[in-house]
């Protein structure tokens, strides 16, 4: 299952919910951004019961990626209690994005 | 009981996975290890002009994710996991990763080689944060700021030219007084309004706030210092080979390389290396996957 990319709507919809949302900010024409989502994919499955891991493409959601204070992609945000906790920008290895997960969850 | 693959391939570049797709389909079993996506370098070109067969180029990712399918479609596997150890002269030959140990009665190492960095304290914390190792990939973020090239090769030129296209200004830190770039690259470089030199200059110190904000450089002769207001740092001073994995067990050369040659064996029996990492002439896509069917050759025969 690959991570889904969705917009404010199901965003906001998610930060609502009771599980932690994991968000990767990244735009079509960024290199690292598409070098780093066969990872995330895989994120997505492992960590399905946990967290809501999602994408959002800040060229069709350039607001809320303003808004959320994006400059650099790709960058992960964890969100718990509806509030950004913690934020990675161009993780290096999939092992990265795991310990992420694990400092932060 | 502990499965034990043929070959362990670290490394999903070019080399790696075509070592993965010659073993297997010589009926092999094949593990290739990588920490992030196919493709290695080349997944952050855009576009290839330089392999065979694509007449139009082809775009870096993709053919990556290609050679990945294609191997796979053989029945080599991929595993996402980053390599922390590995152990080539027991027997079998252990490789331990962030997803658990894996064996391999042979071990291909496809690690490739990655940008030189200058070694300053910041320097790793910076990185996507105004430290950048590729103008072609990160450029674009530097639309009209200002931005410090370091570096006097090739590369650096190269890199200087394509960012002038894009930011405000471009500033070349350069060691020497004059340009060591291939002349196809001076008048461009002297012609572009945007670009300016610090010559005779090393950097010493990035400074931030959070990101880059500007770089401290240094007169090589007269010691003097001065500071530099940046939005950007363009990193150009050549590649390393990623060998800090296996530099206590395998034969390097005095640059890092892996000693091997044509044959891609190392000096430890059943251990190759392929593409970048080893020591060769030209590094390149075409030679790194020539490498990776060569390796899966010597594997077949180590292993009969």
């Amino acid at each position: 299952m690959a991570a889904l990319n969705i917009d404010r709507k199901q965003f906001e919809q998610l930060l609502n919910g009771d599980k932690p949302v994991l968000v990767d900010y990244w735009a079509p024409w960024c290199g690292y951004c598409r070098r780093i989502s066969p990872a995330y994919d895989k994120i997505a499955q492992q960590y399905a019961d946990e967290i809501e891991v999602v994408k959002i493409n800040i060229d069709d959601e350039e607001a809320l990626s303003d808004e959320q204070g994006i400059d650099i992609i790709p960058c992960l945000i964890l969100y718990k209690n509806g509030k950004a906790a913690a934020s990675v920008v161009n993780p290096p290895s999939k092992a990265a994005i795991d310990s992420f997960i694990a400092d932060n969850l | 009981m502990k499965k034990v693959y043929d070959m362990l391939v670290i490394g999903g570049g070019p080399g790696g996975y075509t070592a993965a797709l010659y073993a297997a389909r010589a009926g092999l079993s094949a593990m290739v290890l990588e920490k992030l996506s196919a493709g290695g370098q080349m997944a952050l070109t855009h576009q290839i002009d330089n392999y065979p067969g694509f007449e139009a180029g082809v775009d870096g990712f993709e053919l990556g994710e290609k050679m990945q399918a294609q191997a796979q479609r053989f029945g080599a596997v991929t595993e996402y996991a980053e390599v922390y150890e590995a152990d080539l002269n027991a027997n079998p030959k252990v490789v331990k990763t962030s997803e658990g140990d894996f064996y391999g009665r042979t071990v291909v190492i496809a690690t490739g080689a990655g940008p030189r960095e200058l070694g300053l304290s910041e320097e790793q914390s910076l990185i996507g944060r105004g430290v950048a190792y590729c103008a072609a990939c990160d450029g674009m973020f530097y639309k009209g700021k200002t931005v410090v090239v370091v570096g006097d090769g090739n590369s650096a030129a190269a890199d200087a030219l394509l960012l002038s296209r894009v930011a405000e200004k471009v500033i070349i830190v350069h060691r020497r007084d004059s340009l060591r770039a291939t002349k196809i690259y001076h008048q461009p470089l002297m012609n572009a309004e945007n670009v300016e030199f610090a010559w005779n200059s090393t950097v010493k110190e990035i400074l931030s706030d959070g990101k880059v904000s500007g770089v401290v450089v240094r007169d090589v002769n007269s010691g003097e210092e001065r500071q530099i207001a940046c939005d950007g740092v363009f990193v150009s001073i050549g590649r390393k080979p990623a060998t800090e994995l296996v530099k206590d067990q395998i034969k390097l050369d005095g640059s890092g390389y892996i000693v091997a040659d044509e044959s891609t064996k190392t000096n430890i029996d059943g251990v190759f290396a392929v593409g970048d990492v080893r020591t060769k002439q030209l590094r390149q896509v075409v030679t790194a996957v020539a490498d990776g069917a060569v390796a899966a050759h010597m594997a077949e025969e180590y292993l009969a």
